[in-house]
């Protein structure tokens, strides 16, 4: 797994607009005739895109930001019999992560196994840092962790002092991120949530 | 990339009987063993709970209202390199916002630029319906954004749906932190809140 640096994905900040556009022209008239005419008919949107503010950050060490909230995409190799007893263990969990409730800083999470069972791919949606999301998790619940993970190649296991490292060269940065509300945290969620229910209850009392 | 049916967990076992079947699952992984002997007491609790994941239609799970769609597809040669070029143009500028069902959605190069991931969370009935919702509203920047890929035949060619299945791997497992929110449920909660604050404001 190449690790990308996140060098490699910034943005061409240093080109001005219509540049970026005439270099993306330029790539494009490569592509496919669906590709070309898609990218002709996009033109308007692309040049204010290209004018707007940067939106997406690269969230400390590696990922992506958008708002608060970040994309965390790992990709590992499985040992052999890795799959089936990890596939055994999502199933006997039913999606029952507790644990990760607690934590409070997990959107979504999923777990792929794909090429032949060789592979796994761990992608999150989280709120804040990389560094301190990682603690988090280390010091909270290192031994579900370790069940999940113990089939990974390489893995040190979370009381391990390389396993930030480890997890950072097992990451692939995306190199396109989107929240629909990139402001609204988990905790948040949960606080507009509860005023909600109270302004419903408000409501309903004054008929 | 072969298909793979969805396998549901059995719902009938005990909790005994779950912990019995992980406990012969990790008798030969030295770690696993050990962070599953630790883990017990925890998973007691998570194994007394009910299934929280169902089937999303045709591919993936769905977590409440939330889905997983999780794609890896093959770039054509110089495919990667547009892509790229696009997506720093674009940043998190996406029409996405056009259509109000998707949470978030990552696209990320995989295999030295040989292959895409592309997954995302979703709203909706179903897989069918979310992606006629795309295909119908925005058609040419996903056009834009697929053309780059292997035997892509464009949002408007009746095969497309086809195609995603093809190359959608599910999840062997989803989590969602609040998943009866919606992204239109969250936006009308922003928009009480903001009324509450401003009557707040107006009494205090």
């Amino acid at each position: 797994m190449v690790t990308q640096t996140a060098a490699a994905n910034g943005p061409e900040q240093d080109l001005a607009p219509e540049q970026q556009l005439q270099k993306l022209r330029e790539v494009y008239a490569g592509a496919s005739e669906l590709g070309r005419a898609a990218l002709e008919k996009m033109m308007p949107e692309l040049e204010v895109a290209a004018r707007l503010a940067q939106k997406a950050t690269i969230n400390g060490r590696i990922g992506i930001r958008s708002g608060k909230v970040s994309e965390f995409t790992l990709m590992f190799k499985l040992k052999p019999g890795g799959a089936n007893r990890l596939r055994t263990l999502l199933g006997v969990l039913g999606g029952n992560f507790q644990k990760a409730d607690e934590v409070g800083s997990v959107h979504d999470m999923r777990f792929v196994i794909f090429d032949n069972d060789t592979r796994l791919l761990f992608a999150t949606a989280y709120d804040g840092e990389w560094d301190p999301y990682i603690v988090d998790f280390s010091t909270k619940i290192p031994d579900p962790l370790d069940a999940l993970f113990c089939d990974c190649e390489g893995y040190p296991g979370m009381h391990s002092p390389k396993i930030a490292d480890y997890l950072a060269s097992h990451q692939v940065q995306a190199d396109g991120w989107y929240v629909a509300s990139p402001n609204l945290t988990v905790a948040e969620t949960k606080r507009l949530e509860k005023i909600g229910k109270a302004v419903n209850e408000l409501l309903d009392k004054v008929g | 990339m072969a298909m793979q049916t969805l396998t549901l967990p059995k719902q009938d076992q005990t909790v005994e009987d779950k912990i019995q079947q992980l406990r012969q699952l990790y008798a030969d992984s030295p770690m696993g063993k050990a962070a599953l002997e630790n883990s017990i007491p925890a998973l007691r609790q998570q194994l007394a709970g009910a299934l929280r994941y169902e089937s999303a239609g045709r591919v993936g799970l769905r977590q409440g209202k939330v889905s997983e769609l999780t794609l890896i597809f093959k770039f054509v040669p110089g495919g990667a390199k547009r892509l790229r070029g696009l997506l720093q143009m674009l940043q998190a500028n996406f029409s996405a916002e056009k259509v109000t069902t998707v949470h978030d959605m990552r696209f990320v190069f995989l295999d030295n630029d040989t292959k895409l991931l592309f997954a995302t969370a979703y709203d909706g009935d179903s897989w069918d319906s979310y992606l006629d919702e795309f295909a119908t509203k925005i058609p040419d920047e996903l056009d834009l954004l697929f053309s780059e890929l292997e035997e892509f035949p464009g949002f408007r060619d009746p095969s497309v749906k086809d195609w995603i299945a093809k190359y959608q791997i599910p999840a062997q497992s989803w989590y969602v932190a609040h998943p009866d929110l919606t992204v239109v449920e969250a936006a009308r909660q922003k928009r009480v809140n903001k009324a509450v604050e401003e009557f707040l404001d107006k009494i205090g």
